[in-house]
């Protein structure tokens, strides 16, 4: 599964940090799922929906294989 | 019988999570070095037969908070990275202990062949860690 968190991110002037703080998880668990190397539970893929206010389809998309 | 279903999940969910505050790191690291230092120290001191098993039990201990203790931040990607590791753990820690006797046999037949003694005294400990794994696996599928 990819995602553009990074992007998102950007768009909203967020550091890792900042996102960190706001979903009450650490900088390394934002770190990961931006590199991929992480799938957030429902919960956590809400939170950032919320955040974002945007849908979680446009943050996460599945790809070939998943 | 759905009552007692709910009950033994929430029960099995509650002892499941439970972790010692971030704090309890620094007493398990503290307990783990104090006692590797007094087991190196106790090598030039004679000392009663009982210091040697009481000091490699509070190690083990020491290492059971530290790996019980939560992270600063104890987030769901602490709690995935934990169960893996101790999912490797029990693996790899029962693949050693079933080949590590077989090792130290086949050194000491090398060195001292008319002494060499094959000692399983880890049988007890992995029956013990493997029964209680499956039947809280199976308990905790069973109610889920």
């Amino acid at each position: 599964m990819k995602n553009n968190l990074k992007v998102q991110r950007a768009i909203k002037d967020l550091t890792q940090e900042d996102l960190a703080k706001l979903l009450g998880v650490s900088r390394q668990t934002i770190n990961s799922i931006e590199k991929n190397r992480y799938v957030p539970s429902t919960v956590l893929a809400l939170k950032l929906s919320k955040v974002f206010e945007i849908s979680v389809n446009a943050i996460f998309e599945l790809e070939n294989g998943d | 019988m759905k009552d007692i279903c709910e009950s033994e999940r929430s029960k099995l969910q509650r002892w499941g999570k439970f972790q010692l505050p971030n704090t309890y790191k620094k007493i398990g690291w503290s307990i783990v070095i104090g006692t590797f230092l007094l087991m190196i120290a106790k090598k030039f001191v004679d000392e009663p037969t009982w210091v040697k098993p009481v000091l490699r039990n509070a190690m083990i201990l020491g290492f059971l908070i530290v790996s019980i203790s939560k992270e600063k931040i104890e987030d769901e990607l602490m709690a995935s990275l934990r169960a893996t590791s101790y999912r490797l753990a029990l693996i790899i820690g029962v693949l050693y202990a079933l080949v590590q006797p077989y090792v130290t046999y086949a050194i000491e037949s090398l060195l001292d062949p008319g002494n060499a003694e094959l000692d399983n005294g880890y049988f007890q400990v992995l029956l013990y860690i493997l029964l209680v794994q499956i039947l809280f696996f199976n308990a905790l599928k069973r109610s889920s």
